[in-house]
C-alpha cells in the first residue's frame, strides 16, 4: 500500500525548554520533511514542563539531550508520566531518545553530584565515569544498509544488558568505549549517543522512525524514495573520513 | 631573570616575524609559546610593569571587537595599551600580546592592557595575573564538544571571579547568565543594557539558553527579547531580575548603521548588526567605569575598522564582498539579521570547517534559523569548506537549494564571475584567516 492520502504523523518533542542540546530541532526537522516531501502530513506538539501529555495522540516520541543540571529537572517530570510512557512503549510507540535522553530511558543514570532516576522504560543503566568520550562516530547498524554517522560527547557510560544494541562501532567510543557497541534497540524504541543531528545524515534510520510510526497507525505502509544523494554525501563523507581512511 | 624576559622577549619576535614572512601564518601562537618556555613567569613579570589596569574581556561572542573598541577607545585619550589585538586569546595569545609589546629591552612601557581570554582558558591565565576589571558579553552555546555544556563554562568563569575578589565585573544585564553569574561571584560590578525593545523577537523560533533561573530553578519570565535569551527578564519564582542598567542605550537607530545614547552622549558608528550596539555599549561602560574620560569615543567610533572578518570590506573587481565570522548559534542568527539589513539582492558564501578551533561538532548549525535567508533577498547560496556537505543539507530541510564547492578560491571565484556584485561570505573560525587570504588576495588581483 503506497496511498498516503489523509495519513498524518505526530510528532511529541519532550522537554525542548531543557532537553534542546545538540541539534535535536534537525532531528525534528527532518522527520517532519520527509514526511511532507512525501505528501504525509506532520506535526509536532512541543511539550514544556509541567505540560500534559496524551500518548494516545503521537506518533513519535523524542526525547532529546541536556546538561546533566537540567536533565535531573526534567526527571521530576517525566516521573510523574513514566506509567503512560511506558505503556506507550510497550504499545509498540516509537521514541527516539538521543544523549540525555537516551540516560534518562533507563533505570538510573549514577553522576559524581548523585544518581538521576531514570524512566526505566528499557533495562539499561548510565554510570558517569572519568572523561568525556568526544568524537565523530560511526556504526554499522541492522537498521540501515548505509553506515550510521554522527557525533557522540558524553560522561556517562551506559550499560544495555542483554538488549539489542542500535549499531556496532566502527569509529568512535559508543555506549562504554568498550563493548565496541553503540545504543540500544528495543521495540520500536531508538536510543543512542549519536546527535550531529542523527537524522539528516542517517535518513534510512529516519525511514524506519517514521515506516514503523505509519505502520503501527495504519498497517503496512511502504515509504516512497526520496532523492536522498546530498544525504548520502554527507555521510559517505565522514564514512570515509573516519573509517576507510 | 631580566636577562631571560628579554631572551623570551627577543625569541617571541623572531618566531612571529618568521611565521608571518617565512610560513604566511598568524605567529603569535607560536611566540607565546617560546616566551612562556623560555620565561615562564614572563606573563607575570610584564603584566606588572602595566602603570594603571588590566582589562580582560570574556563571553562566547563580541570579544575580539569588543576588546579592540576598548583598546582603540582608552589609545584615543592619549594612552599606550597592550592589546590582543588579532584575537589569540588562549595562554599562549595573552603572552604573546605581552612579550610583542615589549621593548628590546625586555619591559613593557603601556598604561593599559586590553585582553581577550577565552573563557576556559582563564583559569590558565589568572595564575600569571589578575585583572582590575573583567568585561562579560554574554554566554551563548558554543564549541559543546570542547566546553561540554555552558554549566561548565559558568563555573569556570565563577571559580575565576572568585579567585580575582577585587576584579570588577562588568557585565552584560540583558543576559540573565552573565548577570547571575556577577551577582554570584561575590565580585563587585556594574551593568550595561538596552531597556527599550528594538525588535519583536517573541515568536522567534531561535534557540534560548537558561530559561531557568540559575538561582532557584523556576521559569524566567521575559517581557521582551532582543536576541537569543537576551532581553527583559524576571524569575517567577525568586528575587532574581534582570538589573537597571548603569550604563543604558536608549534611543536606538539602526538604519544605515548605528546609533544610540548612553549617558546623554550621541554615539554613532557605521557598522550594520544589532549585536554591535552591546559591543560598543560594553567598550564605553569598561573605558567609563575605568575612571576614563570618554570624550573621543565617537571619534574612534569613526575611524574603528573591526578588520579581522568581523564585517569586513573588500572590493573584488565590481563586487562589493562582506566577510563575516559566525561561529555559534546565537552568531550566526545576528549575522544573517545583519545581512538582511541590506535590502539589495545579494549572493552568500557559507564556508564551514571543523577543526579543533571551531570546535568538531558542527550539530549548531542545526540550531542557526536558516530559514531566514528566504526573506533576505538572496540570489544564490554556496556552501563551501570542510563540512559543505552538512551545511548543504542544513539548507536542503528548509527548503533552500545550494551550490557545492568544498574549495573556498574557487566558491569565491565563481560568485565574483556570476554573482550580482553584492556579495555576503559568512565563515567560522579556522575559515576565518584562510578565506580571508583569499579574498585579500583576489582584491589585489587586476
Amino acid at each position: 500500500m503506497t496511498d498516503v492520502t489523509g495519513k498524518k504523523i505526530t510528532i511529541g518533542h519532550l522537554y525542548p525548554d531543557l532537553l534542546n542540546l545538540y541539534g535535536d530541532r534537525g532531528n525534528i526537522a527532518c522527520m517532519m520533511q520527509r514526511c511532507i516531501w512525501r505528501g504525509i502530513e506532520a506535526e509536532t506538539i512541543e511539550f514544556n514542563t509541567g505540560d500534559t501529555i496524551d500518548f494516545s495522540k503521537l506518533d513519535i516520541v523524542l526525547l532529546g539531550g541536556g546538561s546533566d543540571r537540567e536533565q535531573a529537572i526534567v526527571c521530576r517530570n517525566l516521573l510523574e508520566i513514566q506509567e503512560q510512557f511506558k505503556s506507550y512503549v510497550e504499545d509498540d510507540g516509537v521514541v527516539i531518545a538521543v544523549c540525555g535522553g537516551y540516560q534518562l530511558l533507563g533505570k538510573y543514570y549514577k553522576t559524581d553530584a548523585g544518581t538521576i532516576e531514570g524512566l526505566d522504560l528499557v533495562d539499561i543503566y548510565t554510570e558517569q565515569e572519568e572523561g568525556r568520550l568526544i568524537d565523530n562516530i560511526v556504526l554499522q547498524s541492522d537498521l540501515a544498509d548505509m553506515p550510521v554517522v554522527g557525533f557522540e560527547n558524553h560522561g556517562g557510560r551506559t550499560y544495555i544488558n542483554d538488549n539489542q544494541p542500535f549499531g556496532r562501532v566502527l569509529y568512535g567510543s559508543g555506549n562504554d568505549g568498550r563493548s565496541g557497541y553503540e545504543g540500544v534497540v528495543y521495540k520500536n524504541v531508538i536510543g543512542t549517543y549519536l546527535h550531529g543531528p542523527l537524522l539528516p545524515k542517517n535518513p534510512q534510520i529516519c525511514d524506519h522512525l517514521i515506516g514503523k510510526a505509519l505502520e503501527k497507525k495504519y498497517g503496512e505502509v511502504k515509504l516512497e524514495p526520496l532523492d536522498d544523494h546530498l544525504e548520502k554525501e554527507a555521510n559517505a563523507y565522514i564514512y570515509h573520513r573516519f573509517v576507510k581512511g | 631573570m631580566r636577562l631571560r624576559r628579554m631572551l623570551a622577549v627577543w625569541a617571541a619576535k623572531i618566531t612571529e616575524k618568521a611565521c608571518v614572512h617565512i610560513f604566511h601564518r598568524q605567529g603569535v601562537t607560536w611566540a607565546g609559546k617560546i616566551a612562556l618556555k623560555i620565561c615562564p613567569s614572563i606573563l607575570k613579570e610584564l603584566a606588572g610593569q602595566v602603570k594603571k589596569d588590566i582589562f580582560i574581556v570574556c563571553g562566547t561572542n563580541g570579544k575580539t571587537t569588543t576588546n579592540n573598541m576598548l583598546c582603540a577607545a582608552i589609545e584615543a585619550e592619549g594612552y599606550r595599551v597592550v592589546c590582543n589585538h588579532t584575537g589569540s586569546n588562549m595562554l599562549n595569545g595573552v603572552a604573546a600580546a605581552f612579550a610583542l609589546s615589549a621593548g628590546i629591552g625586555g619591559d613593557l612601557r603601556a598604561d593599559y592592557a586590553c585582553i581577550e581570554i577565552d573563557e576556559a582558558s582563564t583559569r590558565r591565565v589568572f595564575p600569571h595575573f589578575k585583572p582590575d576589571y573583567m568585561v562579560l558579553t554574554n554566554l551563548f552555546r558554543d564549541q559543546l564538544d570542547r566546553y561540554g555544556e555552558i554549566d561548565i563554562t559558568m563555573n569556570i568563569l565563577k571559580e575565576v571571579m572568585q579567585d580575582a575578589p577585587k576584579m570588577k565585573v562588568i557585565v552584560n544585564g540583558d543576559d540573565a547568565l552573565s548577570a547571575f553569574l556577577a551577582m554570584d561571584s561575590g565580585n563587585e560590578y556594574i551593568t550595561y543594557g538596552i531597556s527599550e525593545q528594538v525588535v519583536d523577537d517573541k515568536d522567534s523560533h531561535e534557540i534560548r539558553e537558561g530559561r531557568f533561573c540559575k538561582r532557584c530553578g523556576a521559569p524566567l519570565e521575559y517581557r521582551f527579547y532582543h536576541y537569543s535569551q537576551l532581553g527583559d527578564y524576571a524569575c517567577s519564582g525568586c528575587g532574581f531580575r534582570r538589573p537597571v542598567p548603569d550604563y543604558d542605550g536608549t534611543d536606538i537607530e539602526m538604519g544605515g548603521g548605528l546609533a544610540f545614547t548612553v549617558e546623554g552622549r550621541r554615539l554613532r558608528a557605521d557598522y550594520k548588526g544589532f549585536y554591535n550596539i552591546y559591543n560598543i555599549l560594553a567598550a564605553y561602560a569598561a573605558v567609563r567605569t575605568g575612571g576614563i574620560d570618554a570624550g573621543h569615543f565617537n571619534g574612534m567610533l569613526a575611524g574603528f575598522n573591526p578588520e579581522n572578518g568581523r564585517m569586513e570590506g573588500f572590493r573584488i573587481r565590481d563586487t562589493k564582498v562582506v566577510l563575516n565570522l559566525a561561529k555559534n548559534p546565537a552568531g550566526f542568527n545576528q549575522n544573517i539579521s545583519a545581512v538582511m539589513q541590506d535590502t539589495a539582492p545579494k549572493d552568500v558564501v557559507i564556508v564551514i570547517n571543523d577543526n579543533a578551533q571551531d570546535g568538531t561538532d558542527i550539530s549548531w548549525l542545526w540550531d542557526v534559523d536558516f530559514d531566514r535567508f528566504k526573506e533576505a533577498n538572496t540570489q544564490a547560496i554556496t556552501v563551501s569548506g570542510i563540512r559543505c556537505y552538512d551545511m548543504g543539507l542544513r539548507l536542503k530541510y528548509v527548503d533552500i537549494p545550494a551550490m557545492l564547492e568544498p574549495d573556498v578560491e574557487k566558491a569565491v571565484r565563481e560568485r565574483i564571475a556570476n554573482g550580482c556584485g553584492n556579495l555576503y561570505v559568512l565563515v567560522n573560525y579556522t575559515a576565518l584567516f584562510s578565506t580571508r587570504n583569499v579574498l585579500k588576495r583576489l582584491e589585489g588581483e587586476k
